[in-house]
């Protein structure tokens, strides 16, 4: 099993359900509206006037095979334009209840 | 849920909320009344007092002083002015604007119960008037006759003022100078006095004769019969054979002493229609009816009343005022179709898609359609003001949407779906765009506050623009997310570029501009000072100019009408009057071509009705009324064709003053009044006729008028008492034998056919046109014996004063002239300087009044407007950029548009009126918002940390498409305003040239010097807050020294 954290503009919340939902993943977790700056290029989302736009994080436990399929979609959804912003991390998960 | 997701959610209520306030608002269109102006209710009451027998100064220190005392305690009362004439005596009290004119007439009331008592026995109550606009006259007719005058009366009355006087809305209609039909029986005073008769006698038998009695009634077998004695006379010609004595035992019939004329009342009006004898009607309205309809209404009426008529009856419109309210309100409706087409070739212009613009301009009649919601509900009518407003507002109103509109796109381009792009696109401007809105309605909210006649014009205005904006603001981030999350597509790249596509011609053009403007403020940024220097320069130089703007206060419409008021040598005959008005009728039918319709009335009308209040009435009186070919049939407008008329004045001896006015009188003459204060008559009347004459010279001032009129001739006849006393006599009898004499009595009626017309029996006129004849006049007095006036009295010839005018309790007399070709403030400073270089007697006090005072109160009340609407808008600023200094950057601009006014208005050559002034203190809220939209960019771009320099050119180059846009909109939508020429365009013109005027400049000025300001006053860190913050946090200082 591994969690996927996927980091997004809001703007892509639509297209995540879908992405989640063409996968048939159906666990996960989302959190509306979150702030957030990119490591190189990404610019601040803080949802202030100077930087109005804002981010969601969705997060998802699925088995490791599902793990490349999700990540593909996802960049093929962040290609479309770069600057709206995703990035996707994956770790491990230790056990579950 | 924020307003914006729940509308692009949920875009069938969206839509259906939008229908419902389309279809209130053609609703309400449908019932809103179309006026001129909004509804005013001037705030004055008039009292009229009556006293029998009084002269003027009898009236004016027994009635109109006590009274003018007592009503001086009543609430919100401006000023008292006051008429006194013979017999009458009318106070004027004008009240501040706005106040309760109920509350005021009750307080009147209560005043005169209380000092009522004390006021001389025969006076009568004081009647109580109040003044109220609809009372002018809305349609005026010419009616002339051939051979139909004689009863022309009688037919209109039943074919014409019955049918008419059933529309619904109608206050009354009246006839000026109607003929009436009167029986005059004219006796030989000669011939009286050899048969031992009198006219009183005569006046008895006629009494006694002419009538029907019922006397009782009869039983007879089985019935009960009625009596009655039939004496009246059918026709007048049986007058003749009344007996009316006998003498040396053979019976004096009527026709031996006098002559029956049965003909038309005396003359003392004579009332003339293009050179034809005719009468006038006018028709006015009920409080609150709409004018257009009910004219129309009375139009439809007469040419279908007109066909039963006979022949040769003519019915002529003269002053149809609807026409020129239906006129202007047409040609502003054109305007706004115009700017509304302007409006919509700049958003193509600049956004290049069909779509976009089709959802932009929805905004437009959605805005605009719910003022009609506002005016249905408060009861105001379409008028010029309101479309005027409508028109200010139609530039503004697609702003907000275009700013929403833009970032949803730019989200759209991104690659967002439309609907999320329309929901997290709207979140990001929103707030901006309501700020902006603020700023445009903290200037026009103010104009609600103001007070005065001034107030009820810009009330209008301050509402619709608010409302209008607040509404287009709410349907920028509703209604046009929705519609974007509908009907913007995702971008599809395979879209062929055609070649004359946007993106192929336009595009390029506006990258080169943009690429262009980067470069000038980078220039600009590196010569801030000589930037500054130089715009300093150029707003100081055009304060000089100031000096040459004239000051007016309304702009004058031209009308297509002109009336003209002639004063001829006091006591003059009607019939000699009558004689200019011949000529004067001769040189206006020649050289006047331009008049189409000229009705002349000279004299004035025994019984004064309403209508008197409007006129001055006199013998000596001439009034014309003309109306004019339509403005582009002719070639010299209204104001030449009255210059060209005034100079044919001058030219005839017979005028000792005359007026001729081309307003409709809606809101009173532009005039400069001198008013001077002083009780003893000869010093004012002196130093009236000095003034009038100085004023006179004043080139420009026309119309010069002194309020006192010239004294008046009268015969009286003095008593002596005592030989009255031995014969039996007095005063009251010797009166009325002289009255039976002269103006006749009113022994009985001739009835015919349900009407009733006066007998009158009187001296034959050859009989009593002399001083001699009436010294000769005989009286029977009690003993019967026969009496000459000469004999107990004498005739002298007197001069009386024929009113007494009172402003503020004082006795006062008012120079007043017109100003034409110059302004009213030029005249005003002129006339100043005249009095300044006149010798002011003791006591006496002048002072300059008129509209010119009215312009002045209202100037100041536009000057606090501007002071309230810049703290305003400095407040609304402030908080928004959380700054001081940000909003004086801004500000920065709001000089240079007045800049730009003083030139827009010097170039086209136009006064600085009231209308002009509204418009520059409109420019505040205008400008500024070109200003806050670039500001908010830069300081967006310094707070993501772009140096300074970079970050003002970066944020004007991206900003200059929307600042362009707006201020394109705004100035193209005005452009009709200014560029009209048809009916009443002369009233809003100025507001449109002010605007652009204004617009232009500052939008330049906001373009370049706005980020050079921005440079110099940013340069001391005013966005290094975060670091000054980030300095006081010292916890980490340990950890770099060791790094370091």
């Amino acid at each position: 099993m591994k969690a996927v954290m996927i980091i997004f503009n809001q703007a892509n919340s639509e297209k995540m359900e879908f992405i989640f939902d063409r996968l048939h993943i159906r666990g996960y977790t989302w959190w509306n509206q979150v702030h957030g700056r990119g490591t190189e290029t990404g610019e601040p989302r803080k949802g202030t006037h100077t930087w109005p736009e804002l981010n969601s994080a969705a997060m998802t436990v699925i088995p490791d095979e599902q793990v490349d399929a999700l990540l593909d979609s996802l960049r093929k959804l962040d290609e479309t334009n770069k600057e709206v912003g995703l990035r996707a991390f994956v770790w491990n998960i230790e056990n579950t209840y | 849920m924020s307003i914006f997701k729940k509308s692009v959610h949920k875009p069938i209520t969206t839509l259906m909320i939008f229908t419902a306030v389309i279809v209130m608002g053609i609703y309400s269109i449908i019932f809103i009344p179309i006026d001129l102006y909004p509804e005013m209710d001037p705030p004055f009451i008039s009292v009229l007092t009556t006293y029998p027998g009084a002269n003027s100064s009898d009236i004016e220190s027994n009635v109109t002083r006590p009274l003018e005392d007592a009503f001086n305690t009543i609430d919100n009362l401006k000023e008292i002015t006051s008429v006194s004439s013979d017999n009458l005596s009318v106070i004027n009290l004008e009240f501040d604007w706005g106040a309760d004119l109920n509350e005021a007439s009750n307080d009147i009331r209560d005043a005169i119960d209380l000092i009522f008592n004390n006021l001389p026995d025969g006076v009568n109550r004081p009647t109580i008037f109040k003044f109220n606009m609809s009372m002018f006259p809305i349609v005026f007719y010419a009616i002339t006759a051939e051979e139909s005058y004689p009863g022309l009366e009688k037919i209109l009355d039943e074919k014409i003022i019955n049918p008419l006087n059933r529309i619904e809305g109608i206050g009354s209609v009246s006839l000026i100078g109607a003929p009436q039909r009167r029986i005059y029986i004219e006796a030989d005073p000669l011939k009286l006095e050899a048969y031992n008769l009198t006219i009183e006698q005569l006046g008895q038998v006629i009494q006694a004769e002419n009538m029907n009695l019922p006397t009782g009634n009869i039983k007879m077998g089985m019935m009960d019969y009625q009596l009655r004695v039939e004496g009246e006379m059918q026709e007048s010609y049986e007058f003749n054979n009344l007996v009316v004595g006998h003498f040396q035992g053979k019976t004096i019939f009527l026709k031996d002493v006098a002559k029956v004329r049965d003909g038309l009342k005396d003359m003392t009006l004579d009332e003339r229609i293009n050179m034809r004898k005719g009468v006038r009607m006018f028709v006015m309205k009920q409080s609150g009816a709409n004018t257009v309809k009910i004219a129309k209404e009375v139009r439809n009426s007469i040419s279908r009343l007109s066909k039963d008529l006979p022949p040769d009856i003519t019915i002529n419109e003269i002053i149809d005022t609807s026409v020129f309210i239906s006129d202007s309100i047409k040609n502003l409706s054109q305007t706004m179709m115009w700017a509304l087409f302007f409006v919509v070739i700049v958003v193509l212009f600049f956004l290049g898609r069909w779509r976009a613009t089709f959802i932009v301009m929805l905004t437009i009649p959605i805005s605009l359609i719910v003022s009609f919601i506002y005016l249905y509900i408060t009861g105001g009518s379409l008028n010029i003001i309101s479309l005027a407003s409508l028109s200010i507002a139609l530039g503004m109103v697609v702003d907000d949407a275009i700013v929403v509109l833009e970032n949803i796109t730019r989200h759209i381009e991104r690659g967002t779906s439309p609907r999320e792009a329309a929901i997290y696109a709207t979140n990001e401007v929103w707030l901006s765009v309501i700020i902006t809105t603020l700023v445009v309605v903290a200037v026009f909210f103010p104009l609600t506050l103001v007070g005065g006649m001034t107030g009820v014009m810009f009330k209008q205005l301050g509402w619709i623009v608010t409302i209008t904006v607040v509404t287009s603001t709410l349907a920028a981030i509703t209604l046009t997310p929705m519609l974007s999350s509908k009907l913007l597509g995702l971008n599809n790249k395979k879209k062929k570029e055609r070649r004359f596509s946007h993106d192929r011609i336009i595009d390029p053009v506006l990258k080169r501009m943009e690429g262009f403007y980067e470069k000038i403020i980078q220039l600009a940024l590196l010569n801030k000072r000589k930037i500054l220097i130089l715009a300093l320069l150029f707003f100081v130089g055009s304060l000089f100019l100031i000096k040459f703007l004239s000051v007016d206060f309304m702009p004058e419409p031209d009308e297509s009408r002109m009336l003209a008021e002639i004063e001829l040598t006091t006591g003059l005959r009607v019939e000699e009057t009558t004689k200019v008005s011949r000529y004067l009728e001769q040189v206006v039918h020649d050289r006047f071509p331009e008049v189409e319709i000229m009705a002349i009335s000279s004299g004035a009308e025994e019984e004064g009705g309403m209508f008197a209040l409007f006129m001055r009435r006199g013998s000596n009186m001439i009034n014309m009324m003309t109306r004019l070919k339509s403005i582009d049939e002719r070639d010299r407008s209204v104001w030449e064709v009255a210059d060209a008329l005034r100079k044919e004045l001058e030219q005839i001896p017979e005028v000792v003053e005359f007026n001729v006015s081309t307003s409709g009188g809606s809101f009173g003459e532009n005039t400069v009044d001198i008013e001077i204060f002083g009780y003893d008559f000869n010093t004012t009347t002196l130093l009236a006729e000095e003034l009038k004459i100085a004023v006179s010279a004043i080139p420009g001032a026309q119309d010069v008028q002194i309020s006192r009129k010239d004294d008046r001739p009268e015969l009286q006849l003095i008593l002596d008492r005592n030989k009255l006393a031995e014969n039996g006599l007095n005063t009251a009898m010797v009166a009325t034998a002289m009255r039976n004499r002269v103006t006749g009595m009113t022994a009985s009626y001739l009835r015919e056919q349900g009407d009733e017309y006066d007998i009158v029996v009187r001296y034959d006129e050859n009989f009593r046109s002399s001083v001699s004849d009436l010294e000769s006049f005989t009286i029977i007095n009690p003993m019967g014996s026969k009496i000459k006036l000469g004999e107990i009295g004498e005739i002298k010839e007197y001069w009386n004063p024929p009113n007494i005018e009172r402003k503020r309790r004082e006795r006062v007399v008012t120079v007043s002239s017109v100003p034409s070709g110059i302004s009213l403030g030029d005249l005003a400073n002129e006339i100043n300087r005249v009095i300044a270089n006149t010798e002011i007697p003791l006591g006496v006090m002048v002072n300059v009044g008129g509209a010119y005072e009215d312009m002045v109160d209202s100037f100041m009340d536009l000057g606090l407007l501007l002071l309230i609407s810049i703290i305003l808008v400095f407040l609304v600023m402030a908080s928004q950029f959380e700054s001081f200094v940000m909003p004086f950057v801004i500000m920065f601009s709001i000089p240079f548009s007045f800049t730009g006014v003083i030139l827009a208005l010097l170039i086209t050559n136009t006064t600085l009126s009231l209308i002009a002034g509204l418009g520059a203190v409109l420019l505040i809220g205008i400008v500024v918002k070109n200003g806050i939209v670039l500001v908010d960019y830069i300081n967006l771009m310094r707070d993501r940390e772009m140096p300074l320099n970079q970050a003002i050119a970066y944020a004007g180059k991206m900003r200059l498409r929307p600042v362009l846009m707006t201020a394109m909109t705004t100035i193209l939508a005005m452009l009709p305003l200014a560029l009209s020429t048809g009916e009443g365009s002369e009233i809003w013109s100025p507001m449109g040239i002010t605007l652009i005027g204004g617009l232009v400049f500052s939008t330049l000025v906001t373009l370049i010097l706005v980020p050079v300001i921005y440079g110099i006053v940013s340069r001391k860190g005013e966005r290094d807050k975060l670091r000054l913050i980030r300095e006081k946090y010292t916890f980490l200082n340990g950890n770099e020294q060791e790094a370091g």
